[in-house]
């Protein structure tokens, strides 16, 4: 299993890299640039700020700099003004033997053009964890919603329950969020004056988009579940435990439940990148200050830096989710085995 | 460099209290509130409010007036330059918000001085945004009415060689290369406004954080949550000047959230003042409750219809003549925009220092004419050689993506449609790449829009249409043109640049119609009935002079 894991991990390695090529060979190939205005800036302000982000050299050096940022550490020894370009997530004060101000340095995803004073570092120290927090919400809504339901139409097969908790999910999966979310802002925050209508910060706050971003999810959870449901009672294990006189809520709990979930872990990976590094939609109709609206802002506004930081942070997320899907299986599913 | 603190309480006063407003913010963060570094109206709406400058634009009257200067003399030199100096008030202390006392403190230096704001301050302002290495997106608009600043700018000459010096610690000297006459309004604009040196070299890129800032206007800054909201509290320091008393309020809030969150949030009761969604302007109106509240001012950009003048049909002035005078501006305002803009049949927004009025130059300023664009058309062709507008090629409306333009760009399709039999296909672009290709290489036709740096005409005939200009993306080259601006520039009567502006506006949009002006824009906000905004022609919020009852 060790063995499995430390091989995973160097595929991750490779697989970052690539990504990291290709995202960047193609930014730069759309046209316009970060400092691309409605009203123009003049060409030699351009030159300026170009020259200052480094933009003015060949590609492959500017890819260089990139990656030379990320990996390699360094030592400073004097203090220096914090500055945009020079942004550490792991920058530790050495002991004084080094000199007073020595610190080791590493990890700098760069500066965003988008501000003049923060970085991509800073982005994700404090958008990451709100869009974690919503995303660990909204799973937990999906889950707690969609499996119940899933069951329950299972166990209730062909009846009306069932009809009306498939036609409540085939709504769920239906309605996409760019309308549920701002209907349900309407009626609770603007309407109904329960819920706070935008922002973050208070529990009261993750409440309206944790289940707008759930719900949709929960819809899929359920039918999945109950597919795989049907499919698993039918098997021959289920039949040996009725026939041993299991009661039929132990046979379901024990025996039928944890053998449907394999598809629902399947999805469960890459729906938990999707939502623990942020979504858009939510994001923006809430004013959630999340990473989702940068995965398509930095887009817009040619900020390279961030593109490349939601980029490479997805993938890695990506990565891992799955890691942790597969040894679910094995969990879940003893005849599964990676050595 | 350390700095201590001395204390300083701060007691609410009448028609304080707190206003959460969201005009002109957008979501997302703001880019910086350095006013080296600003350059968009969200930016400067904040830095209007905490940095102030030598001269201030009143938002009421947008006349210039004064700021931390209390005066000053122009001198016209032998050489031809001219030299401003001003006199600053004394004691306009430097100050920032204490989070762990909750009150705004007057900050002092090493030696526990008061720190005050000083001519040096001011100097090492303009210095710093023209610095080549702060590679300050607004430089531009300083460099001409600096001597020196163009070489240093560039990075080919001096900071000792630019025209900018403190005399005493009350008093810059300014020398101006020519006799621009509004010259003293760009000493006042945010990328002139003075600078703590000291802060800025201690703390780097992050001196704008509120634990590190130092600010000089009726308000500090006092919280700034990056991608929600930026806090400002009532300065107890600020003395009072000339157009910028102390202010009322005891803070104000800033939210980032896009319109339609705006509209919600006022909905809800949560924001106090919003700018309007735009598919919204019918409802409002229309509301009983909504319409009482609903206010617009003065918002100084001009949206126009671009025409290569340089090759292909656009760069025959019949031909642009002819689509210019088949826009009917009116009928695109009553119809898509619903907010009482005003028809342009000018470049230059009327609000602006020695604009001309359409009213006052009827026959210089373009007109929807349909006979008069057919006749015009007709020339077209024939000097193009063209049979029928199918001849002239297939021509595209290029735009920037957004739902407003869209819908302008529909009605104007029509219109060229029905009055000339011109089809044209309409082409929406992603806005960056859009943007980006026009100073590149304009399309045929396109849209466009400006917005005021400074408010004098100059700011919009000169710097954008000038043939010189790095703004002059249809490529119009007219030496009359040049003339009448590059003399109205320097001219210090304003009934006679007037005259002359409105000169260049009937070669522009008329004669040549290198443009098609469409719209003045204005803005259109909701505000609580309980809160006294201040009316503003200039686009910008001066939240000093606001207040609220309850």
């Amino acid at each position: 299993m060790a063995k499995f894991i430390f091989r995973r991990i160097l595929w991750m390695i490779l697989v970052l890299f690539l990504v990291s090529v290709i995202t960047f060979g193609m930014m730069h190939a759309v046209p316009g640039g970060p400092f691309s205005r409605e009203k123009p800036l003049p060409a030699a302000t351009v030159a300026l700020l170009n020259a200052k982000y480094h933009l003015d050299e060949p590609l492959f050096v500017q890819y260089l700099y990139y990656v030379g940022d990320i990996v390699v550490p360094r030592i400073t020894l004097e203090r220096t003004p914090p500055s945009q370009s020079e942004n550490y997530l792991i920058d530790i004060d050495l002991p004084d033997i080094f000199g007073e101000e020595a610190h080791f340095k590493w990890v700098n995803f760069g500066p965003t053009y988008t501000s003049r004073s923060r970085t991509v570092n800073d982005i994700f120290r404090e958008n990451l964890p709100n869009s974690v927090q919503l995303g660990i919400a909204a799973l937990c809504v999906s889950l707690a919603i969609g499996m119940p339901l899933g069951v329950f139409t299972a166990l209730k097969r062909n009846t009306r329950w069932d009809y009306a908790g498939m036609s409540v999910a085939i709504i769920g999966v239906s309605v996409p969020v760019i309308i549920s979310a701002p209907l349900m802002q309407y009626l609770f925050g603007v309407q109904w004056k329960i819920l706070p209508v935008t922002g973050w910060g208070t529990p009261a706050h993750v409440i309206l988009p944790a289940f707008a971003l759930g719900f949709v999810n929960s819809a899929l959870i359920a039918r999945l579940t109950r597919a795989s449901l049907l499919q698993v009672l039918n098997e021959d294990f289920i039949r040996t435990a009725r026939a041993k006189g299991l009661a039929e809520r132990r046979v379901i709990s024990l025996h039928a439940l944890k053998n449907s979930l394999i598809p629902v872990v399947t999805i469960l990976g890459p729906l938990a990148a999707a939502l623990l590094t942020g979504t858009f939609v939510v994001e923006t109709v809430f004013s959630v200050p999340g990473m989702g609206r940068y995965f398509i802002t930095s887009i817009r506004a040619r900020d390279y830096p961030v593109i490349m930081g939601t980029v490479l942070l997805y993938a890695a997320v990506l990565i891992i989710a799955n890691l942790v899907v597969d040894l679910i299986y094995a969990w879940i599913d003893p005849r599964i085995r990676y050595d | 460099m350390m700095l201590a603190v001395v204390g300083g309480g701060i007691m609410a006063q009448d028609g304080g209290g707190t206003v959460v407003s969201a005009i002109s913010m957008v979501s997302g963060d703001l880019l910086t509130i350095d006013p080296a570094q600003a350059e968009a109206s969200s930016q400067i709406e904040v830095i209007n409010q905490i940095f102030i400058g030598l001269t201030n634009q009143d938002v009421v009257t947008a006349e210039t007036g004064l700021g931390i200067a209390t005066g000053f003399t122009a001198e016209p030199q032998d050489d031809g330059t001219v030299v401003y100096t001003f006199t600053l008030q004394e004691g306009i202390p430097w100050v920032r918000y204490n989070a762990d006392s909750g009150a705004v403190e007057q900050l002092t230096d090493a030696d526990g001085n008061p720190m005050v704001v000083t001519a040096q301050d001011v100097v090492y302002g303009m210095l710093r945004s023209l610095n080549p290495e702060t590679a300050s997106p607004y430089s531009y608009v300083l460099v001409p009415y600096i001597v020196g600043a163009a070489e240093f700018n560039a990075g080919t000459g001096a900071a000792d060689a630019v025209g900018v010096v403190a005399v005493d610690d009350l008093t810059v000297q300014i020398t101006a290369p020519d006799a621009a006459s509004f010259a003293p309004a760009i000493y006042g604009l945010w990328m002139s406004r003075p600078q703590p040196q000291a802060i800025i070299e201690e703390f780097g890129d992050v001196w704008t954080e509120p634990e590190n800032i130092a600010t000089n206007g009726p308000f500090a800054l006092k919280e700034w949550a990056h991608d929600e909201s930026i806090t400002m509290i009532r300065n107890p320091f600020w003395p009072g000047s000339d157009s910028i008393p102390q202010a009322q309020l005891e803070e104000v809030t800033l939210r980032f959230l896009d319109t339609p969150q705006q509209f919600a949030e006022y909905q809800a009761g949560t924001l106090d003042a919003i700018q309007v969604p735009a598919d919204q302007l019918a409802f409002v109106q229309a509301d009983p409750t909504l319409s009482a509240e609903y206010v617009t001012g003065g918002n100084p950009c001009t949206y126009y219809v671009g025409f290569d003048n340089t090759e292909g049909p656009s760069a025959n002035a019949h031909f642009r003549r002819a689509l210019s005078m088949s826009i009917d501006r009116q009928a695109i305002i009553d119809n898509i925009l619903q907010g009482g803009q005003e028809a342009a049949g000018f470049f230059t927004y009327p609000g602006l220092n020695a604009a001309p009025q359409q009213e006052d130059f009827p026959d210089a300023a373009i007109h929807y004419d349909t006979a008069a664009a057919q006749a015009e058309f007709a020339l077209a062709l024939e000097e193009l050689g063209a049979a029928s507008a199918a001849d002239l090629g297939q021509l595209s409306y290029v735009f920037n993506d957004t739902a407003t333009h869209t819908a302008i760009a529909q009605a104007i399709q029509q219109m060229w449609s029905e009055t000339l039999g011109l089809e044209v296909i309409l082409e929406a672009r992603e806005s960056t790449g859009y943007f980006a290709g026009l100073s590149e290489d304009a399309p045929t036709i396109y849209r466009a829009g400006w917005c005021q740096d400074y408010s004098d005409a100059n700011n919009f005939l000169y710097d954008v249409f000038f043939s010189a200009s790095s703004q002059n993306d249809t490529g119009f080259v007219n030496a009359d043109y040049d003339a009448l601006v590059a003399e109205a520039r320097v001219e210090g009567d304003t009934a006679v640049r007037v005259d002359l502006y409105s000169q260049a506006e009937q070669i522009l949009v008329n004669e040549q119609a290198a443009i098609a002006p469409i719209y003045f824009y204005n803005l259109q906000l909701l505000v609580k009935p309980n809160v006294e905004r201040a009316p503003s022609v200039t686009g910008n919020e001066a939240y000093y002079l606001w207040s609220r009852s309850s």
